[in-house]
């Protein structure tokens, strides 16, 4: 999961503060909406702009905060302003290699 | 209405179903009165399937039309044939015997037959097994299915009544199978931190290591390999099985057959004494295995033995004296009490298809549907039908319009009201329900107008039981795409959580054809390697060449996604966007076969390999290197007896020397990258150097602390001279470089030359110059996007080597 635009705290709109038992309410509520169709769920913020949110990005999220050693690695890159505007025009293609099979 | 939840354990030796309330768990007992059925089937001569402890009774004395042990040969072809009624039987059909005969067993006691249940796996079961598990559970009866991975069952049956935070083993060893489960339980949650296991180990491994003494005590000179000796050596492992259930209470065993074996046309007498000591010493080998694979799977996660608070034992092989003894001093733990390790499975299976599935009984469903009562104004209602959660989400939407202006949630024993709740503009509402702790709690669902006037909602009520629930839970091995180039197109990584579903979009990378025969083929595989060829085929998506009304040239597109669910069982779906057609259905799950041939010139390749090692290890004068490939040379030892027993028609011990190959094949490989060190750590250090080259010209802050994350784990992977991490690293340092890269104004026009100067290899060389012409003109225009699109395509027609392909296990796409 990319650190910036799909962190986990992101996807589940939660802060680190969060406690275990926030993780798991607030990801059977983004399934449930998900599940209902309900607008508010289908995007989440993130410092490169809103995201798309499915509920596989809901349940690798929930599944990253779960345990603490990823939660961990994933907590600094949560402070950063969710909404900023996009990164740099000409956004990069980091899959070019391994699309092209140069690598993998 | 009472509402039920069924559970299924579905098992080598012995099944068993129970049933949950919401509040009690209940085991099933059989016509017999038992509350294990065995897993054997019998048909006699009229076609008609006995199953169970009457089945059992005629293994030995009719073997030619009774089996068991058939989940071992789950989701392979091998049918089992039934002399008299002249008629052969997949494994799947077996086992919806048994599971037939389980859903009589629930009728006879709590009047319904099911028609939802979840039925158990081993974790470490692959696709095409868990698949055949699915077929079997359909076939039963069954409409809707849910598969759980057995240690996951056992942690949810364990942990129902205990809350101390922790870390948790739950150590399953079967009749055929061994599973280790590293869970963690923490503010009342219950996760499963990884798994790992050994698909072909169990008590039956005990059994023949007790059978091998005693033909070499008794000096009886049976072989495995020989077909007819099976019958003899068959005998001998049920007295050896009896023997070793008695010598978890006694010393002393006496194994004496009933009548003489018919060995070479000599009758031999078999009476001799095992003693605990001797069975001790051989079945230690074998439990030592099994504890090396905990203490794996706790280092694989950071941990030792001294983490662990509990170690919960699963399966009638752990009755051993020995092996709850030598848990004890390996893990330092003692092995948790007052869990019945014959039903702690079936239990869970039962709690979680509360979780999963809903009531198997009829009445008011855990996740109603909307009713069409005329009167009512339809819902649909979200909520957690199990959760450890006090206060869990209820969600609904109103379907019909006017929705009711505000809802209200009440528990029905009036200690819970909530507010009357707004319903928002898209006929949303949201609660937190609070729970009784350890019940299922009913709650009522109450609208109203703007004018105060009740409306009647549709469902009205929800029940929740509150409980331990599991976290979703993880994939056992990777699963990906097979790409032509030998590599593996990763869909979901070991650890995913469960269910899962991804889609990528591949290229052919030749033509496929209208016509007769496989015109496209789209491997998929699982294990954690990054080469196709190291990992095992689980199916293939094949779309026929009858399929297609035209040719689709090489690149074309196709849309592969890969599906999970909860038990790990795989859909596929192939889509074509030229044709827009989708090809559904069409992944081909099956267990490969194990033939004599194929696995003796596996471990002929084997041993050649691991020669030069031997021999490379001696020249540079590495001796840990000789120390690995002795014990490789060990494993393959193993390997090798289990291919001679395939000889004797043993098709079990096949798909185990199988197995057991396919992990020699990339430890062995392991070892070879090992050997390739000083070029690997050349590749990394020049991976670095370029990624770091243009990440300062090109980068972003974002992506430069990400590298210099990158940077730190690859120094680490030198550090420890591990060469898959350090692969694994090298390649995310050339992604990030590769992002600043193709910031680089020239980097596509680059990319276009180095493409183009290999064109003469392309698939379609007229169309390769066509595109390579396409690219200098957009070039001269400067037309960044138009020479992208011309390396892209070149790139698609460039192709992989007949040994790459053949390694990859004959994939199509890219």
């Amino acid at each position: 999961m990319d650190p910036l635009a799909d962190n986990p705290f992101f996807v589940l709109d939660l802060t680190p503060a969060c406690t275990a038992i926030e993780v798991e309410r607030q990801a059977a509520k983004l399934l449930a909406m998900l599940e209902l169709g309900l607008a508010a769920a289908g995007t989440h913020a993130s410092p490169l702009g809103r995201r798309p949110r499915t509920p596989e990005k809901v349940r690798e999220a929930a599944a990253a905060l779960r345990d603490p050693a990823r939660r961990a690695a994933f907590e600094p890159w949560a402070t950063a302003p969710a909404g900023a505007a996009p990164s740099a025009p000409g956004a990069p293609w980091p899959e070019a290699f391994a699309a092209l099979t140069w690598w993998r | 209405m009472t509402r039920h939840f069924v559970g299924f354990d579905l098992g080598t030796t012995n099944s068993a179903a129970a049933v949950f309330d919401g509040e009690q768990v209940t085991v099933v007992r059989n016509r017999q009165g038992g509350v294990l059925t065995p897993s054997v089937v019998r048909i006699n001569a009229k076609g008609v399937a006995t199953v169970g402890a009457r089945a059992r009774g005629f293994l030995d004395s009719d073997p030619a039309n009774t089996h068991g042990g058939f989940k071992r040969l789950m989701g392979t072809r091998k049918g089992l044939r039934f002399a008299a009624a002249g008629v052969e039987r997949l494994p799947e059909e077996l086992a919806a015997e048994v599971l037939r005969s389980l859903r009589g067993d629930v009728a006879d006691q709590f009047g319904f037959a099911p028609t939802h249940a979840v039925v158990t796996v081993p974790a470490l079961f692959e696709v095409p097994q868990s698949h055949a598990t699915v077929k079997a559970a359909k076939l039963a009866g069954l409409e809707h299915v849910e598969l759980l991975q057995e240690p996951v069952a056992s942690a949810l049956a364990a942990g129902w009544d205990r809350t101390e935070a922790g870390w948790w083993l739950v150590y399953d060893l079967g009749g055929g199978t061994f599973d280790v489960t590293l869970l963690e339980s923490r503010e009342g949650l219950l996760r499963v931190v990884g798994h790992d296991g050994d698909n072909f180990l169990g008590g039956r491994d005990v059994d023949a290591a007790l059978v091998d003494w005693i033909v070499r005590d008794q000096g009886l000179g049976l072989r495995r390999e020989d077909a007819a000796h099976a019958e003899a050596l068959r005998r001998l492992t049920a007295a050896a099985e009896e023997a070793k259930i008695e010598l978890s209470r006694a010393n002393e065993a006496a194994i004496a057959l009933p009548a003489a074996l018919l060995v070479d046309g000599d009758a031999i007498e078999v009476d001799c004494v095992l003693d605990r000591g001797t069975a001790e010493r051989l079945a230690l080998p074998l439990i030592d295995r099994s504890i090396d694979r905990c203490l794996a799977l706790l280092r694989a996660h950071g941990l030792d033995a001294s983490a662990l608070r509990h170690v919960v034992l699963v399966g009638g092989p752990t009755a051993m004296p020995a092996l709850r003894a030598r848990i004890a001093e390996r893990l330092g733990v003692d092995p948790a009490e007052g869990l019945d390790p014959m039903t702690l499975v079936v239990r869970g299976a039962a709690l979680h298809a509360c979780a999963a599935l809903g009531s198997a009984s009829p009445g008011p469903g855990a996740s109603p549907a909307p009713s069409p009562s005329a009167a009512a104004r339809n819902v649909l209602l979200k909520f957690p039908a199990m959760t450890t959660d006090p206060t869990p989400p209820v969600l609904g939407r109103c379907l019909a319009k006017p929705a009711p202006a505000e809802v209200r949630l009440e528990r029905v024993d009036g200690g819970f009201t909530s507010d009357w709740t707004p319903v928002d503009a898209e006929g949303a509402f949201f609660f937190l329900a609070e729970l009784q702790p350890r019940r299922a709690n009913t709650f009522r669902l109450e609208g109203r107008d703007r004018d105060g006037r009740a409306v009647t909602l549709e469902p009205s009520t929800a029940t929740i039981v509150h409980g331990v629930t599991i976290g979703d839970p993880p994939l056992a091995r990777t699963i990906g795409v097979a790409l032509a180039s030998g590599g593996v197109r990763v869909y979901f990584e070991r650890g995913a959580p469960l269910p899962a579903r991804r889609t990528f979009v591949h290229h052919t990378v030749e033509a496929a054809l209208p016509g007769a025969g496989v015109a496209l083929r789209i491997p998929v595989v699982q294990g954690d390697f990054d080469e196709a060829h190291l990992c095992r085929l689980v199916g293939a998506i094949e779309i026929d060449g009858g399929a297609l009304d035209r040719t689709l040239p090489s690149g074309t597109p196709v849309e592969v996604t890969l599906s999970l669910d909860r038990g790990g069982n795989l859909s596929a779906q192939a889509y074509v966007p030229a044709i827009d057609e989708a090809f559904e259905s069409v992944a081909h799950l099956l267990v490969p076969e194990a033939t004599p041939e194929v696995l003796e010139k596996a471990v002929a390749e084997l041993h050649e390999r691991l020669e030069a090692l031997r021999r490379d290890a001696f020249r540079l004068q590495l001796p840990s290197m000789v120390a690995d490939v002795d014990r490789a040379e060990a494993e393959l030892a193993r390997c090798r007896a289990g291919t001679t027993a395939t000889r004797g028609g043993d098709e079990d011990a096949g798909q185990k020397a199988r197995r057991d190959l396919l992990e020699l094949e990339a430890a062995v490989t392991a070892l070879e990258a090992a050997r390739r060190w000083p070029e690997l750590e050349g590749d990394a250090r020049e991976a670095m150097v370029w990624a770091t080259s243009w990440m300062s010209s090109h980068g972003t802050p974002a992506e430069s602390r990400l590298l210099e994350d990158a940077v730190a784990q690859l120094e680490q992977a030198l550090a420890q001279r591990n060469p898959r991490l350090l692969q694994l690293q090298s390649r995310h340092v050339r992604r990030l470089g590769s992002a600043a890269f193709h910031r680089w104004p020239g980097a596509w026009g680059s990319m276009f030359e180095y493409a183009a100067s290999r064109v003469h290899e392309a698939t379609d060389l007229r169309r390769a110059a066509e595109v390579v012409a396409q690219g200098r003109a957009a070039q001269g225009r400067g037309d960044r996007d138009g020479v992208r699109a011309a390396t892209e395509q070149l790139w698609e027609m460039l192709p992989s080597d007949v040994r790459t392909r053949a390694r990859s296990h004959r994939s199509d796409v890219r």
